[in-house]
């Protein structure tokens, strides 16, 4: 048999398990001896390490386009007629892949730390690199064992493959949502190495925090789009006319982000005022623990969900990872408690501190209910036998008080300045943003907005907005007395100053964007279904919709029948398709809704049924939502304002007077 | 204006606001169908409720619900003849009086529980003290040892 891709891959991760296992070693004698050569040769495994991972990762990818059925996973996720672009990103379709893509990103987090990390830190990073080196090592171990081997053969190779998963071949967005939550899966494991790192070294001080604050916000960030982009990803595909179905895959990736969440806020208590130390290593070990418990909920198959593409023995395996984590983890802590501790109070309750606290109390408190309510199903099943269901009734009554509790922290935390303010000074600083939250109220009341939730949702959001545009205000009006800048230099050196606080407060305004979306597309959205002949037409919320007719459309890799609309709406005309997709490999159809996107609002039209024999009439469900559309746009203010928050701040080129005064103080004491 | 009576007068505005967004209206017949279809979940789809399932079987519970609303059965009746034909498991959260309602309670005992161990952490904290001698030149250790490279 002449040589293949898969044979260079599966070679390529033979070879890695054992350099992994040989850096591991090496940085954990050179943390331990301060040994330089070590140290040198853990950093040279690393880059060995990852040119053979992304080695295997390409040649899967070329295995892919070049079909070689001879491949299991090639036979099981790929068909000759699927396009280029699917079969390529057909790398994370199925459990093997996406256990080979998780390896690709650890090895690269495994690089950066060992060059980058050991020369700021050498002690801390070169401890935290054996333990990411551990990491590795038992990913690359998974994989060449019989459980995720991306590369086993069958023989005969099969004349075609199965294709890829429907749901997975159907828009272009596959193409960035998982790769977007496994980059911010797997970038917690820096601060978790860091975090365990300081433990086993024995540190009080926060350098763990310091160190990986860029790549702690990164990851939150990437996890937090990767979020948004699925839930775009399930509207546009799903065909239900919604975005976040409470899925448990989706729990599973939410799950860490509000750990994250909670954790990104609180480490500045302890940068500030070196407190909570024992708190945020446990959010951070938490965190990483939800990714890893994440990714075994979803592969195992132990939960029913539209995302368990496959199951397989692999979730032992990743249980028995998960469970040696938490043994570790918990036992370091226990073993540094006595270090750790605080002593005092952490802060006035009228102060920055004791607000970051109740948001952590609340984020906390999600996080638990995502994952109560995501594995109560089992638990009840465990104990007695009996099947229930847990979904989105019960997630959204509790999660809209929770985020409604929020988004008022939100408004509320940047007014307060560390170590506490008076209550004059904070009534002071409300006054705006609490007319603001007044007006949004009564003016969605008056525009006919019906629902407490809703009318509150805009309110706080209007909160928030105002809040960040006060900052923003004051910041500049700071600048421009202590430097004389114009306005808009003063503007844009706020974020190149102090990006971290003023890009916190651009997140800060996609979250409110987005809850406005949220609250408008679900408070406010309007339904219709109606059974069309061609020729005929359906009124919803002030728009025409009519059917001229069915159409059949083969393709290679599957058939369609296609519904040609035509919407009339004020703005004017335009043609519309919705469709169902039949793929060879799926029993049921796919439904492809037509989409008309505006600003104010998006018709979301479904093929839910029609007449097979002579085309003579179609079922149509519509949904008209309001502001969906600004859920994404919310959702990319968020990377933008964590870009902004992560990048390197230009504060060490200047004179340190206007670090010291924090733009609300400086305002507030004049 | 002072500042309180601004807020307060805000506070207010707000609150009024919610007041008439909160007054219970007529529901329409679609909209019951719609809160009940909500309520119980698409046997045949992945966790999707009957009202979001586009799938032929979501639709016939839907019409059923239609005609169980139309002939004027009470909602617990409908949700009842779903549970009995279904089991619990069509019912997309549990009921709170119920031996499994503890779910709703591990949310509101967690907020609670947090905010109690907050309110314990809070108060007026002492004046910084400057670190002892001792304390800068371990610390200084400390640092210097890191800063070598290995």
């Amino acid at each position: 048999m002449t040589p293949s891709w898969a044979d260079l891959g599966s070679g390529a991760l033979r070879a890695a398990l054992p350099l992994a296992l040989w850096g591991l070693a090496a940085a954990a004698y050179a943390a331990q001896r301060r040994e330089g050569r070590a140290l040198a040769s853990a950093r040279w495994t690393a880059v060995a390490a990852l040119a053979l991972v992304v080695t295997a990762s390409l040649s899967m990818v070329a295995a892919l386009l070049s079909h070689d059925f001879s491949v299991r996973y090639v036979a099981l996720n790929n068909a000759l007629e699927t396009p280029g672009y699917f079969s390529a990103i057909s790398l994370w379709a199925a459990l093997e892949g996406s256990i080979l893509l998780w390896t690709t990103v650890l090895a690269g987090a495994v690089t950066y730390v060992a060059w980058r990390g050991t020369r700021e830190l050498p002690r801390l990073a070169t401890t935290a690199l054996a333990i990411l080196f551990a990491m590795l090592a038992f990913f690359l171990a998974l994989m060449v064992t019989p459980a995720a081997d991306p590369f086993v053969r069958i023989d005969p190779a099969p004349l075609n493959g199965r294709g890829p998963n429907p749901l997975l071949q159907d828009h272009w967005l596959m193409g960035l949502h998982p790769p977007l939550l496994y980059l911010g899966y797997v970038l917690f494991s820096i601060p978790f190495a860091y975090a365990l790192a300081s433990l086993i070294l024995g540190e009080a001080g926060d350098r763990w925090i310091v160190a990986t604050r860029r790549s702690a916000l990164v990851a939150w960030a990437l996890l937090g789009v990767g979020i948004v982009a699925g839930a775009w990803w399930s509207y546009a595909v799903l065909g239900w006319g919604g975005y976040w179905a409470w899925d448990p895959v989706e729990n599973a990736a939410v799950m860490p982000w509000l750990a994250a969440t909670a954790y990104v806020h609180s480490v500045m208590v302890e940068e500030k005022r070196r407190m909570l130390r024992t708190w945020n290593l446990s959010l951070v070990i938490g965190a990483f623990a939800l990714t890893i418990l994440g990714t075994f909920l979803t592969r195992s198959g132990v939960v029913n969900s539209v995302h368990s593409f496959t199951q397989s023995a692999i979730g032992p395996l990743l249980l028995g990872y998960l469970a040696a984590i938490l043994v570790f983890s918990v036992g370091l802590l226990l073993w540094r408690a006595s270090r750790l501790a605080d002593s005092g109070p952490v802060g006035a309750p009228l102060s920055r501190e004791a607000i970051f606290l109740f948001q952590n109390v609340l984020f906390v408190a999600a996080t638990l209910t995502v994952l109560l309510g995501t594995l109560y199903p089992l638990l009840v099943e465990a104990v007695s036998g009996d099947q229930v269901s847990i979904g989105s009734p019960y997630f959204d009554r509790v999660a809209v008080p929770l985020g409604l509790a929020l988004l008022f922290l939100m408004g509320i935390g940047p007014q307060l300045p560390w170590h506490g303010a008076s209550r004059a000074t904070l009534e002071r600083q409300l006054v705006t943003p609490a007319l603001a939250a007044a007006g949004a109220a009564v003016l969605s009341v008056a525009l006919g907005v019906r629902g407490a939730w809703a009318v509150l949702a805009y309110a706080l959001a209007a909160f928030v907005v105002a809040t960040v545009v006060q900052e923003l205000v004051r910041g500049v009006r700071a600048r421009r007395a202590l430097h004389g800048e114009p306005p808009g230099a003063a503007f844009v050196n706020l974020f190149r100053r102090s990006g971290r606080r003023y890009g916190g407060y651009v997140v800060h305004v996609g979250i409110a964007v987005i809850a406005v979306a949220i609250a408008a597309s679900q408070a406010q959205s309007v339904q219709a279904e109606a059974t069309l002949a061609p020729g005929g037409s359906m009124e919803v919320a002030g728009r025409t919709i009519a059917f001229e007719g069915l159409r059949d459309v083969i393709e290679p890799q599957r058939r369609q029948v296609v519904a040609d609309l035509r919407i009339t709406d004020s703005s004017g005309e335009a043609p519309l398709t919705a469709a169902l997709r039949y793929y060879p490999n799926a029993t049921a159809a796919i439904g492809s809704p037509g989409i008309r996107s505006s600003a104010g609002d998006d018709v979301y039209v479904i093929l839910a049924a029609y007449d097979g024999r002579s085309r003579a009439w179609a079922t149509f469900q519509v949904r008209v939502l309001p502001l969906v559309s600004w859920l994404w746009v919310g959702g990319a203010i968020v990377g933008l304002g964590a870009v902004l928050a992560a990048l390197p701040s230009a504060r060490r080129r200047e004179r340190p007077l206007a670090v010291t005064v924090p733009a609300s103080s400086a305002a507030g004491a004049k | 204006m002072s500042p309180r009576l601004a807020l307060i007068a805000g506070a207010l505005a707000v609150l009024a606001a919610l007041v008439v967004a909160a007054a219970p209206r007529a529901e329409s017949q679609e909209q019951r169908i719609e809160r009940i279809a909500a309520e119980l979940r698409c046997p045949v789809c992945q966790g999707l409720s009957v009202a979001d399932s586009p799938s032929d079987t979501a639709r016939e519970m839907r019409a059923l619900i239609a005609q169980r609303v139309a002939e004027g059965r009470s909602d617990g009746e409908i949700r009842d003849e779903f549970r009995r034909a279904y089991g619990d498991w069509v019912l997309l959260s549990p009921p709170l009086l119920d031996a499994r309602g503890a779910v709703w309670l591990v949310p509101l005992a967690v907020v609670l529980a947090g905010l109690a161990v907050v309110a314990s952490r809070l108060g007026r904290a002492p004046p910084l003290t400057a670190p002892s001698p001792d304390q800068v030149a371990l610390l200084r250790a400390r640092a210097a040892e890191d800063e070598e490279p290995l």
